[in-house]
């Protein structure tokens, strides 16, 4: 029973963790993405081509290897770029902000490149006919965009978005490849202190509750949007 | 005086000109009329009167004041008074889906009162409903105030696009095709619309395939063939009595159809 006990409080932390991982990545990630959307839509052409090419890197590589160029990135530097500068292998020291960090700037800047291209998607969706018939309106084009497309930009990337989000729950748990004490971190912990399996079993219940909660909060919101269709 | 004059319009889309030099002008609650086959450049001629598009080289003029000046090369800037000299119906409407029937009405002369920084905004919100709920009525969809464009049938919907563009009370109404789009049994209910505005001295440019109506509604048809006027004259004149012979091929072939 003690050992239940203890297990649940060290995965309840590892969760609040995960959670904490989740929300900042959100935070980061969604402001983040519109501006690469806008930067991959761009009329200047090295600027879009740029973007696109950071795009095309943060979609085509694993997710871990990019956690572990960011944590290991002073290394790197030191090794190839400026040896003199002598970093060390990671950021300034091992502690465990530095390190929850470091997973975090990981995880903001590739989900962002996911993002940007469900915005690019959902603005390019939306017909010419609606920036026209603004336009002749007489509305300015930030009018246009805040007033006409923006919501139905919204409505459209629902689903494809809540699918990147609930992806994004059991991402966080790549987090422990540099040892940020996530959820399945400290399942795993208790696998090779304990030799016990079943505290991964129920961390994998964590994110079943979790991302039934975000399944239920999505749905509604697409009902709620549900009263034209665009 | 002519509420509009354009000058030698020209639009070239790469390397094809698309308008070759059109000449017009219409005078106040003077309805146009403007036919002629597909790809003729009709469709072009609308987009740059209302600024959609970027005429080449050319001139327009509304009540004798020049808004859009154009020469080769140079890309000059239009102001949002001329913008609201014209208003475009489109063949595909183009409402606004988020926002209520009302709504699609109100939104830019909202934003309009907002820019203008108005202190008793109430009052002014309360005139514009008012507004648009006349417009409605004109249209015969008042009972259709708070239904969403995705609720409203083609002809419906088109009746509604009429009466948002006419919440700024444009000088010069334009309709591309307004009608096209629709089954042909809503047609009727548009043109309707379209011929009570006629009444009310409304001046119009239509780009229309309904040669009947073009008939009746106008008052000056023009035949736009290759990027040219290639004749332009009363309904009589034109309908009964082309001179060119493209205008005849083009007017025979329509009857052939039917
Ligand atoms: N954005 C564009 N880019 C390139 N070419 C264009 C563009 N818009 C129109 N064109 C070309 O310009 C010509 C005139 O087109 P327009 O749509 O004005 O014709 P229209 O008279 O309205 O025809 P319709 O009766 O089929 O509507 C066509 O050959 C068309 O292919
Ligand atoms: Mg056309």
């Amino acid at each position: 029973m003690e050992l239940f006990l203890d297990v649940c409080s060290k995965l309840g932390n590892g969760f609040v963790t995960a959670l904490f991982l989740f929300i900042f990545t959100l935070l980061l990630a969604l402001p983040l993405g519109l501006l690469m959307c806008f930067c991959t839509m761009s009329k200047f052409k090295p600027l879009s081509f740029l973007s696109k090419i950071i795009v095309w890197v943060l979609r085509g590589t694993p997710l871990m290897l990019q956690i572990f160029t960011i944590f290991y990135l002073p290394g790197i530097l030191n090794l190839f770029v400026w040896p003199q500068m002598n970093t060390g292998w990671v950021w300034f020291d091992t502690t465990f902000s530095t390190r929850f960090i470091a997973a975090l700037a990981a995880f903001a800047i590739n989900y962002a490149a996911y993002f940007s291209e469900i915005y690019r998607g959902g603005i390019e969706s939306i017909s010419k006919g609606q920036y026209e018939a603004g336009q002749v309106l007489g509305l300015t084009k930030k009018q246009v965009f805040f007033k006409i497309i923006l919501l139905q930009v919204i409505k459209r990337i629902i689903p494809p978005m809540s699918n990147e989000i609930i992806t994004l729950i059991k991402d966080t748990s790549l987090a422990n490849t540099i040892a940020v004490y996530e959820l399945i971190f400290e399942a795993k912990e208790f696998m090779t202190v304990n030799g016990l399996i079943w505290p991964l079993f129920l961390a994998g219940a964590f994110y079943l509750i979790f991302v039934g909660i975000l399944t239920v909060a999505f749905g509604k919101l697409e009902k709620k949007l549900d009263y034209f269709k665009a | 005086m002519n509420i509009l004059e354009v000058k030698d319009l020209r639009k070239r889309f790469g390397d094809t000109e698309v308008l070759k030099g059109i000449d017009l002008s219409l005078k106040k609650g003077e309805v146009l009329s403007i036919i002629g086959s597909s790809g003729g450049g009709k469709t072009t001629l609308l987009r740059c009167l209302n600024f959609l598009e970027t005429a080449n080289s050319g001139e327009i003029l509304v009540n004798g004041k020049s808004v859009y000046l154009a020469r080769d090369g140079e890309k000059p800037t239009v102001t949002l008074e001329a913008q609201l000299s014209f208003g475009l119906v489109f063949q595909q409407f183009n409402l606004f889906p988020q926002y209520s029937v009302i709504e699609n009405l109100m939104l830019a002369p909202k934003l309009r009162a907002d820019a203008k920084g108005n202190t008793e905004r109430q009052e002014i919100y309360k005139d514009i409903r008012a507004h648009a709920e006349e417009l409605l009525a004109k249209v015969g969809l008042t009972e259709k105030a708070d239904a969403y464009p995705c609720q409203l049938s083609g002809g419906q919907q088109q009746r509604v696009a009429i009466a948002r563009a006419l919440m700024l009370s444009p000088e010069i109404l334009c309709f591309d095709e307004p009608t096209s789009s629709l089954d042909p049994e809503l047609t009727g209910e548009v043109l309707r619309v379209i011929r009570s505005l006629k009444d009310s001295e409304r001046t119009m440019i239509i780009v229309t395939h309904e040669m009947e109506f073009a008939k009746h509604v106008s008052d000056k048809v023009i035949f736009i063939a290759d990027g040219v006027i290639e004749e332009e004259g009363t309904p009589e004149e034109l309908f009964e009595n082309p001179k060119s012979e493209k205008t005849r091929t083009f007017l025979s072939a329509g009857k052939n159809d039917i």
